[in-house]
């Protein structure tokens, strides 16, 4: 009996060979057949060699990791087959280039799976060019799951659109030459696609995308940026649209001019952002101090990759929190979101840019490797509200009627009137240095007492509902156990509720968002109620649990950490949580 | 009409007496009025040393920022509002120790700003080490036995940078001065002036008539501006110190490449709901 939609599928291949763009395909091809896709991306820091793979799961239900084994291994070299022929599922299949891998018996060994070798660098050359051997592999593999050829057929027109109608009918004829090559297959292999009509449009879209798209939307005009991986999409991304969208796209000398620039730009009244990983964010420590005190609004995404140094640089890690939320030297008030899921990133994207000018300074969003590269199928995102708040920057009207104005005027919430650059009545310096309400440097003991306070008051503003945790899965009432994550955590821990679901076990989990503010009320209140509490983050010191003990006092006393650079799966963590409720 | 006296911020310069700071504040001042040029409309961005103290007494906005990063936001400041006229300031610890990156990236983008460097060789603020403008043998606070290395050359920097306006100042001449700020102010490009400034406290080995009996004018002794060579070997000139324009060219300006900011500068920009259809697209 064929499994209809539902689909695990590796792509594998050395660096470089196309195993990105295949991947890309075969995601958009089952997304544009109505499916629910994920996939997911593992390479080395090189260009050329070295070994990739993509990893694609696909669904009916919604879905934000890949669970279970794999059902369909598209391997671009021998080395692929060698690897992940175990990681099949009985009745799986291999395709692969019969032409350059001749053994393909011996190097998958087992019997249990169907081994779809076709020459599928000639049929692409016959189509028009070698280079599209990738094309005809995707051709083969929907052609296995019956994937309507005119899904296919739609997705490389308008793909290659810009390339014109000769490379566009190459590449159906590739397709098509792939597609039916497997006609002796068709029918028999386990895993049947079978298209979902009537379904709203879906968007297909990792962190760093949807964090991009945010951006724009929240109005932000500026971008200064070094490259460092895994941020270095946003820049591209970002630079792909600077005219569409009226935004200026800096790529800096390092990143210490970038922080530097996007605060001159924030003081002058643009929304402006930066995007960096780790090491980047180091250097922009003393910039963020600089926004703090001169309450400067500005947006920073971290994304992390793992560290110490140069560390792992494609791969993924959680331990730049307590870095985020204490780098640079002195106190001032900052904000730390840490986005779940693509769908999250472009919400809190906005998000980030209107608390930067409500609360007048800087935005830290953290991101890692594994989120930034994540592709998942969300809602369509302008069925999002997407308000813009300035806060209280004020027009030029409002300065013209405020003769003797004072940029860090003392108020109730701590929040000063903001006048930019060129405004009337709006002049001032905007300093590093303590200053007084005016911004003139000021050493005075009341004073500094004073400001130190104006500013931390600030982010009591912010709302409770925005920094509150999120919960899903079982009631608080009725569940055995409360599983807490942070960040991108949140996508394999969403899958595993429902395996232990299956498994009859009631869980629930608590994402938390905001770092900082830290809702402290809401997530003391959830752990106390609990009746088993465990926590799951990618780094080995449990960072997000010391940062809740000293928020909350509360000490959440078992952890699982994963620190060998890898996203978690969502069996392990259902494992874990299995194992703890044992104890 | 921007006269100097409303350029008077109303506090008072916290500098030493004598200090070659008070002079190119004058000048900067008198550059201002001459042009005409409002105060609101006006930043002068700063970094951290004594000579960077300067936006605080001078009725402008201001951005006084982090030690060696003055150019960075200036260029943000310039880039999000291209209308308003931008003066970044700063000692040469400032620009030619910790900031010399910025200053050759800067010099090579030709923004439309000017860049003073308030040139002191020393680090002022600090109580006295050699700086990266201190000649080679010079005793300082960190130097007991004499700077041990040569020193770097500010306007040789700017030329092969790509620097489009390329000067030199002395604070201890106002008049010459305030005439090199209000053209390089009006230079369409990025102006770079790099200004002697007699520190009377730490270098009293270079004070002012030392200054006086070296530097010569070159507009007095015939010099070709248009002419990159010439411009350079007056630069490269040490037993008599050139002051005036070494360089001046017209080229286009970074802001040229960027066409939806002709009319309305990206900070004056509407954002209050923009259309990201063609964006979403690209996902669906
Ligand atoms: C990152 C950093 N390092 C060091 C300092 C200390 N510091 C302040 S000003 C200065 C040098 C000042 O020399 P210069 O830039 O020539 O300015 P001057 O005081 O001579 O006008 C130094 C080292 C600092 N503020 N920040
Ligand atoms: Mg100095």
């Amino acid at each position: 009996m064929a499994v209809v939609n539902r689909l695990n599928c590796k792509i594998g291949g050395a660096a470089g060979s196309g195993v990105a763009v295949l991947g890309a395909l075969f995601a958009k091809c089952l997304q544009r057949a109505g499916l629910e896709v994920v996939a997911t991306n593992d390479y080395p820091s090189l260009i050329k060699g070295g070994h990739n793979t993509h990893k694609i799961g696909a669904s009916a239900e919604p879905m934000s990791a890949i669970v279970g084994r794999y059902d369909l291994l598209i391997a671009l070299d021998k080395l692929t087959i060698e690897l992940h022929a175990q990681e099949l599922n009985e009745g799986g299949a291999i395709i692969y280039d019969s032409d350059k891998v001749k053994n393909a018996e011996e190097l998958a060994s087992r019997k249990d799976i169907m081994l779809v070798g076709s020459p599928l660098t000639q049929m692409a050359a016959k189509a028009g060019g070698e280079i599209m051997f990738n094309t005809v592999a995707l051709g083969a593999a929907m052609g296995m799951m019956n994937v309507d050829f005119s899904i296919m057929e739609k997705l490389l027109t308008s793909i290659w659109a810009r390339k014109g109608q000769k490379v566009i009918d190459a590449n159906i004829a590739a397709a098509r030459a792939g597609y039916d090559s497997v006609k002796a297959q068709n029918g028999s292999f386990r895993v049947q696609i079978q298209e979902i009509k009537g379904k709203k449009p879906q968007m297909f879209i990792n962190g760093n995308e949807a964090s991009v798209l945010g951006a724009v939307k929240a109005g932000c005009k500026f971008v200064a940026e070094y490259p460092m991986s895994p941020s270095s999409s946003i820049l591209h991304l970002m630079a792909g649209h600077d005219f569409d969208y009226g935004i200026i796209v800096k790529q800096t000398e390092d990143e210490i001019a970038a922080a530097n620039m996007i605060a001159g730009a924030g003081a002058a009244g643009v929304r402006a952002m930066t995007a960096t990983s780790g090491g980047g964010f180091a250097l922009m420590a003393e910039a963020l101090g600089l926004m703090g005190i001169a309450e400067i609004p500005a947006v920073i995404f971290e994304s992390q990759r793992a560290g110490p140094s140069t560390g792992l640089p494609t791969y993924t890690e959680q331990a730049d929190l307590l870095f985020a939320l204490h780098a640079s030297q002195g106190e001032f008030p900052r904000v730390v979101i840490a986005p779940g899921d693509p769908l999250e990133c472009y919400k809190e994207a906005i998000n980030a840019f209107n608390i930067a000018e409500m609360v007048q300074t800087p935005v830290i969003v953290l991101l890692d490797k594994f989120l930034s590269e994540a592709s998942l199928t969300i809602e369509d995102v302008r069925v999002i509200p997407a308000k813009v708040d300035r806060g209280k920057l004020q027009s030029d009207e409002q300065m013209e009627a405020q003769p003797g104005f004072k940029r860090h005027t003392f108020t109730e919430d701590g929040i000063s009137p903001r006048s930019i650059y060129g405004q009337k009545n709006g002049m001032y310096v905007c300093s590093s240095y303590e200053h007084d309400e005016t911004g003139f440097s000021s050493e005075a003991p009341d004073m500094r007492v004073a400001m130190i306070d104006k500013r931390a008051k600030k982010l009591k503003s912010i709302p409770d509902y925005i920094i509150a945790p999120s919960f899903s899965g079982a009631d608080e009432a009725e569940a055995q156990i409360l599983l807490v994550c942070w960040g991108s955590t949140k996508m394999p821990m969403v899958e595993s509720l429902k395996l232990l679901a299956a498994d009859g076990i009631k869980a629930r989990m608590m994402h938390i968002r905001y770092a900082s503010p830290f809702a402290a009320r809401a997530v003391l209140s959830a752990l106390t109620k609990a009746k088993k509490t465990m926590i799951f983050e990618g780094n080995s010191e449990a960072q997000m649990r010391t940062l809740i003990l000293q928020k909350t006092g509360y000490h959440i006393e078992n952890a699982y950490l994963r620190y060998d650079a890898r996203p978690f799966k969502p069996e392990e963590i259902a494992e874990a949580a299995k194992k703890m409720l044992k104890k | 009409m921007t006269t100097v006296a409303e350029l008077n911020s109303g506090h008072m310069p916290q500098w030493c007496p004598g200090c070659g700071d008070f002079g190119i504040l004058i000048a900067l001042k008198g550059a201002l009025a001459k042009l005409n040029i409002s105060p609101e409309e006006t930043v002068v961005v700063s970094g951290v040393g004594c000579g960077s103290k300067i936006p605080h007494f001078i009725k402008t906005c201001g951005f006084e920022g982090l030690h060696g990063r003055s150019l960075p936001p200036a260029t943000g400041i310039h880039l999000a509002n291209n209308k308003l006229t931008v003066v970044a300031i700063g000692g040469d610890g400032d620009g030619c120790g910790i900031g010399l990156g910025h200053f050759m990236h800067t010099m090579r983008r030709n923004l439309d700003f000017t860049y003073i460097i308030q040139d002191n060789e020393i680090y002022g603020l600090t109580v006295g080490q050699a700086s990266a403008t201190t000649k080679k043998g010079v005793i300082t606070k960190s130097t007991p036995h004499g700077t041990p290395e040569d020193p770097i050359n500010p306007p040789l920097m700017a030329l092969s940078a790509g620097a489009t306006f390329v000067a030199r100042g002395f604070a201890g001449d106002i008049p010459h001065l305030t005439d090199l700020i209000a053209q390089a102010i009006s230079h369409r490009g990025i102006a770079f002036i790099d200004c002697f400034q007699p520190c009377v406290t730490w270098r009293k080995d270079l004070p002012y008539d030392l200054y006086q009996k070296k530097c010569y004018k070159l507009e007095k002794e015939g010099h070709d501006t248009s002419n990159w060579d010439a411009a350079v070997a007056r630069a490269r000139e040490t037993e008599r110190w050139p002051i005036g324009v070494f360089y001046k060219i017209d080229k286009p300006i970074y802001t040229d490449q960027i066409p939806f900011i002709k009319d309305t500068p990206i900070a004056k920009q509407d954002i209050s709901n923009v259309n990201i259809d063609k964006f979403v697209e690209e996902f669906l």
